[in-house]
């Protein structure tokens, strides 16, 4: 909630709510009122129980959804005042899935994320092929240019789905559990390459983590999603404490100090 | 003479289905009198004046620019009556279905398993084209033809005054019409001969059996060419529905007919007045019980809308009251 | 103002469609094959014409070039008459179809889909075959057998009504929330389809005499090709087929799904009903004009996208082209085997072929779920 002093806000979101329709003709609420504001450079860790409108909140944030109650603002304006294609040039989603077409190179794959910026009628600019290179390069998926989608191991294809995210350059860029199926090694080079894009180019990013030590040790912020609002927002120092984990998670942590003087949420035996 | 072993028998039956099902013009198809009403061929035999303007079975204006001498001929029925106004050796194009007189065998089929080959048409350079109307040839093709600047008249009787309608038309467009009326006038006579033949005698129920398949029984449509022809034979005509010519076995029980007529016999010569006694539910028919199935061959002419329709009267005729006609 | 800074020159770039090379090979080649197919399949028929009188012909009309050469009388008509307008519906017909059915297959995202899925063919033979009976029903319209509208037959227009109208009607259905999830659209589509075709087959029954007629409209025919349909159907088919090449970004970012593709800029619902409709209005008027011919709309973009990939930006212009040069070859066997209706040959051809397709897992499996 708190923005650094003089720094542009990006994306605002006042009083948020949507709740989803049942078949039945009930409806599931799922945000009740949210409060997040991102400004730009901001590194934010999103996490909170299973079910608690991470995905949903993303969703609303790129308005695909449209909210019940609550407003979401970009670069000031309501989203619903903005075009299509405009937002597509700013904002990039990594979903939690993808289905990926068969037959496509990974290189054509990225190129669809150069879509929102295509001038031409059939060809592809030269700074739409540079900007597939460069968010390969970024992505560290170089080397699988070319080669093709369903031939990918779940981590390459994890790196896939950043490049295609990258390639739209967007100011704001929001991650679904981008972690979710890479061994530790490549969870921690990806964050520590999103890290570096956002210190390099000021590329905003809203990550949907469901590890807390990771959140803790990528994000310099953090924010807890639970029934509905955002009920922690703050350096992970002051949020991740064993008490929160308990009164959201329901789950008891000690906290533990490192050698180097960080904090670590340890569990205790199962 | 021995059935047409080359000829699906499906095919011929589907040619006789149009013949069953289509209605006549008059409605009093069932009076013994019958008044042709020739409309435009005068009494003498005079030439034809060309151009020439008529109108078709298919309600088409046709103009004919001179006297054809190249014809061609979509369906057996017209190359008949081509053949008889002796202008055989005009035809430059028939069906291979076309089988009478023998001559025209030797002539190039431009019809190929009732499929017309427009190309092959083309190619014999017609000045007339004679079509079988009500969709027996494609109106697609009539209008491609017609297109192409062909004069296509297209014929489809609905009883014999329509045949005899049409052998004057054609006569007239191909300037034989003292000929076309000679053929007529016979037709007329033999027609009538039957007619006062068996003005006085008994009229059995009739069913004459165009084909069975699969459970599936046709006749005679309700006022139909082939039910008039019937009753012109001096029967009563059992008759099924108008446009699918089907009937119903119970239906057909319920009507009892005293005589059966094997129209199919003559196509297949497993259908016997035994074989039909065999069929289930067919044992308790009057005809069946008594023995008057007849078997009857000359389902050709019966069903051809042509020039040997009377021979096919003739046939019914014989078949029906053979006492009358030795 | 945007934060994110230009790249150092010294990143390279990354060519992502296809070369020059590539494109000339496909397209050009399509093109020559369309060329050859056209002059073969008007060159060979019942009545045989020499190819060199053949050409000549066609350069005197088409071209005005002088006919040095005395053709046989007749050979003019047979080529410029009877075969030209044959073979150019033919590949107007292929290539509408190969069209419609590539971009079926992406936007619905099903590998059986085909141009009719959705209701196009039911709706048209039930107009069809409306046409074909009404001057049976309906006496008064049976003002001679060229009844006509524009110069097209009461059969084609109602034929062309029918396509449209029924795929009107499915969409219709098909939106919930002002959304038409795909899934609907195809279970409408197989539904209403059934209906119709509950319908036709009613009709057929008391067809009569008027079987066979309906019989070879249902299986597809360019027997019945003649100039007034080509001037209708051309200018509709050329409309819509290039306003759908253009599509090639928005049916590539289908194949990611509804919300990816949302993402990346598409309005996907406007594009669905865009897309839908211009292939619909492809389809409707082939079948308008040639019957529902099967096969070439489902087997064309899957052969295409096993040799040249499954990238829009080539498949499309190239699933008209091959599409086109298939049928017109598929024709030509139709003629040189007694004069079938080119249904039946496509499919001979198509069926084997398809199962043939099946065998290869790239086909069967259109998407990779993570």
């Amino acid at each position: 909630m708190t923005a650094a002093l003089g720094s542009e806000v990006l994306t605002e979101v006042v009083g948020l709510a949507f709740a989803f329709p049942l078949p039945d003709g009930r409806r599931r609420e799922v945000l009740s009122s949210v409060d997040l504001t991102l400004a730009r450079g901001d590194l934010v860790a999103l996490a909170g129980t299973n079910g608690s409108g991470k995905t949903t909140l993303l969703r609303l944030l790129t308005g695909v959804l449209q909210p019940d109650a609550g407003v979401v603002r970009f670069e000031g304006r309501p989203l619903r005042d903005w075009r299509r294609m405009d937002l597509a040039r700013r904002v990039a989603v990594l979903p939690q899935q993808l289905d990926l077409p068969v037959g496509f190179r990974v290189a054509e794959l990225v190129e669809m994320g150069r879509a929102p910026h295509a001038r031409r009628l059939f060809a592809s600019t030269e700074a739409d092929e540079r900007a597939v290179a460069r968010a390969l390069a970024d992505a560290g998926a170089l080397d699988l240019a070319d080669r093709f989608a369903e031939e990918l191991s779940g981590g390459e294809r994890q790196r896939l789905l950043v490049a295609m995210a990258l390639a739209q350059e967007p100011d704001l860029l929001l991650l679904d559990e981008p972690t979710l199926h890479l061994d530790l090694a490549h969870q921690v080079a990806l964050l520590a390459a999103i890290r570096r894009l956002r210190d390099q180019r000021g590329l905003t990013v809203l990550a949907v983590l469901h590890d807390l030590n990771l959140a803790a040790a990528f994000a310099p912020r953090v924010a807890i999603l639970d029934e509905g609002r955002i009920v922690a927002d703050g350096p992970p120092a002051e949020v991740l404490t064993p008490d929160l984990v308990r009164r959201v998670f329901g789950v008891q942590v000690d906290e533990a100090l490192t050698p180097d003087g960080r904090r670590h949420l340890a569990l205790r035996e199962v | 003479m021995a059935p047409r072993l080359r000829l699906p028998s499906t095919l011929l039956f589907l040619v006789a289905l149009l013949l069953a099902a289509c209605r006549p013009a008059a409605s009093d198809s069932a009076s013994a009198s019958v008044q042709p009403s020739i409309s435009s061929a005068p009494s003498a035999a005079a030439h034809t004046a060309y151009p020439l303007t008529l109108t078709d079975d298919a309600g088409q204006q046709v103009t004919i620019t001179a006297a054809p001498t190249r014809i061609v001929s979509l369906a057996p029925s017209n190359t008949e009556i081509v053949c008889v106004l002796d202008a055989c050796d005009d035809l430059v194009g028939v069906t291979d279905f076309d089988d009478y007189p023998a001559q025209v065998a030797d002539v190039t089929d431009v019809v190929v398993g009732a499929v017309v080959d427009v190309e092959k048409v083309v190619a014999a350079d017609p000045e007339l084209i004679l079509a079988a109307g009500n969709g027996l040839t494609a109106s697609a093709v009539i209008d491609q033809l017609t297109g192409l600047g062909y004069p296509v008249l297209s014929l489809y009787p609905h009883d014999l005054a329509g045949v005899y309608d049409d052998i004057s038309m054609v006569g007239q467009a191909i300037d034989a019409n003292g000929v076309a009326d000679e053929f007529v006038k016979g037709l007329q006579a033999r027609a009538n001969a039957v007619a006062t033949a068996v003005a006085g005698a008994e009229r059995p129920r009739t069913f004459y059996e165009v084909g069975v398949f699969e459970g599936s029984i046709y006749t005679a449509g309700k006022d139909s060419f082939l039910a008039s022809l019937i009753s012109l034979a001096g029967a009563e005509p059992i008759t099924g529905d108008p446009a699918s010519t089907a009937i119903q076995l119970e239906d057909l029980i319920a009507a009892d007919p005293e005589l059966i007529l094997l129209g199919d016999a003559a196509y297949d010569q497993t259908i016997t007045a035994t074989s039909v006694a065999a069929r289930a539910g067919w044992s308790d028919i009057t005809a069946v019980k008594n023995g008057h199935v007849v078997v009857v061959l000359d389902d050709v002419v019966i069903t051809r809308p042509g020039p040997r329709i009377v021979d096919g009267l003739e046939a019914l005729a014989k078949a029906i009251h053979p006492e009358l006609f030795p | 103002m945007r934060a994110t800074a230009t790249a150092p020159a010294t990143t390279q770039a990354i060519r992502t469609g296809p070369s020059l090379t590539r494109v000339t090979v496909v397209l050009g080649g399509g093109a020559m094959l369309v060329l050859t197919a056209m002059v073969v399949a008007v060159a060979i028929g019942s009545v045989g014409v020499g190819v060199g009188d053949t050409v000549a012909i066609l350069g005197h009309r088409l071209l005005g070039l002088p006919l040095a050469r005395s053709v046989a009388p007749g050979a003019e008509s047979i080529i410029f008459d009877v075969r030209l307008p044959r073979v150019l519906t033919a590949m107007l017909v292929g290539g509408g179809l190969g069209l419609a059915g590539t971009v079926f297959q992406a936007l619905l995202r099903n590998p059986m889909a085909d141009p009719y899925i959705i209701g196009t063919a039911a709706g048209a033979s039930l107009g069809a075959i409306a046409g074909l009976m009404a001057p049976i029903l309906l006496p008064a319209l049976a003002i001679g057998l060229g009844s006509s509208w524009l110069g097209l037959g009461l059969v084609q227009v109602l034929a062309f009504a029918g396509g449209l109208g029924t795929v009107l009607l499915v969409y219709a259905v098909s939106r919930a929330n002002g959304r038409v999830p795909v899934v609907t659209l195809l279970l409408t589509g197989y539904a209403v389809s059934s209906v119709l075709a509950a319908g036709v087959a009613l009709l057929m029954f008391f067809s009569g005499q008027h079987l066979g007629a309906i019989f070879g409209w249902l299986m597809g025919s360019l027997a019945a090709a003649k100039w007034v349909n080509l001037a209708f159907a051309a200018p509709l088919l050329v409309i819509s087929a290039g306003l759908l090449v253009v599509r090639w970004r928005g049916l590539n970012l289908l194949l990611l799904g509804d919300g990816p593709a949302a993402n990346l800029g598409l309005d996907v619902e406007r594009e669905k009903v865009v897309l839908t409709m211009l292939a619909t209005l492809a389809t409707s008027t082939v079948v308008a004009i040639s019957g529902t011919i099967g096969f070439v709309g489902l087997v064309v973009p899957h052969v295409l996208r096993l040799a040249i990939g499954p990238d829009h930006r080539l498949l499309l212009p190239a699933s008209v082209l091959y599409g086109a040069a298939l049928l017109a070859v598929a024709d030509l066997g139709a003629r040189v085997a007694g004069g079938i209706p080119v249904g039946i040959v496509t499919a001979l051809i198509g069926a084997p072929f398809f199962i043939w397709l099946l065998r290869r897992s790239r086909m069967v499996r259109p998407v990779v779920t993570q």
